[in-house]
């Protein structure tokens, strides 16, 4: 079952220009600049921006045209430029909280960033039941698909 | 963001336990309700909050409704969640590089 579970550790890199500094920067503070709002929110049409507070305990919260606040997580560990945890439960709240961690290492000229998102367990283990029960699309997106992408 | 309905049905643990229950095939209410300590009519309640999750589809068969997996819910939330992430870091990305391309003012190749 620990092995299902961790394969539902969703773990994505990419590889950028700038350098560690940039990156961290442009991830946390100026994560307004890209981060893709009418779709990767909670006000959706209505969401107008996010700040992201740096420092533990800030929180990356959603305003949206309406003046309503929407927290999507709190930083817990600040390492700048390395490395930065936050809690992550967007659209719900904080008991359900799972964890996203950024990695920014020095790579050439620029920067390989590196996100782990995790705290599945709590539907790990309804999941590594169901995985047992499910032959079909289940199996074939946890055990294939989803892991190329994890370990990609 | 659509995952976010299966995740908080599914942080209640007797929501999971009724899902479990479903493990072992479709069940009408009362039969989970009895093998769980909780009364018939919360068992409906938790079954609805885990059917509008995507988590548990109904049907009717004579004059009782059974209730089963769905199995596309949870597939749905982990295809979503990893295109979610996919998206947004191929957004960042995008202006990470473009600034660097900036920087050196040239004829801006793609």
């Amino acid at each position: 079952m620990e092995q299902v579970v961790s394969d539902l550790t969703l773990c994505k890199t990419v590889e950028v220009g700038a350098p560690p500094e940039r990156a961290f920067r442009l991830f946390t503070e100026e994560m307004a600049t890209w981060w893709p709002m009418k779709t990767h929110s909670v006000g959706e049409e209505r969401a107008e921006t996010v700040v992201f507070e740096p420092g533990v305990g800030g929180r990356v919260v959603e305003r949206t045209l309406d003046g309503e606040e929407h927290v999507w997580g709190t930083v817990t560990v600040w390492q700048p430029p390395n490395r930065l945890v936050m809690t992550w439960h967007p659209g719900r709240g904080p008991e359900t909280a799972q964890e996203v961690e950024v990695r920014f290492e020095p790579s050439g000229a620029g920067t390989r960033v590196e996100l782990v998102h995790t705290g599945w367990e709590l539907l790990g283990d309804r999941a590594a039941a169901m995985y047992e029960n499910y032959d079909g699309g289940w199996r074939y997106v946890v055990g294939e698909r989803f892991a190329a992408a994890a370990n990609a | 963001m659509a995952y976010a309905a299966a995740i908080t049905a599914l942080a209640d643990p007797t929501r999971r336990a009724v899902l479990e229950q479903l493990r072992l095939g479709p069940r009408p209410v009362g039969e989970i309700a009895a093998r769980l300590p909780v009364s018939r009519p919360a068992v409906s309640q938790h079954l609805r909050v885990l059917k509008d999750a995507g988590l548990v589809r109904d049907r009717a068969q004579g004059t009782r409704r059974l209730y089963s997996l769905n199995g596309d819910g949870l597939a749905e939330l982990r295809e979503y969640v990893n295109g979610f992430w996919d998206e947004a870091l191929a957004a960042y990305e995008r202006a990470a590089n473009s600034e660097t391309e900036g920087d050196d003012d040239g004829a801006g190749r793609e």
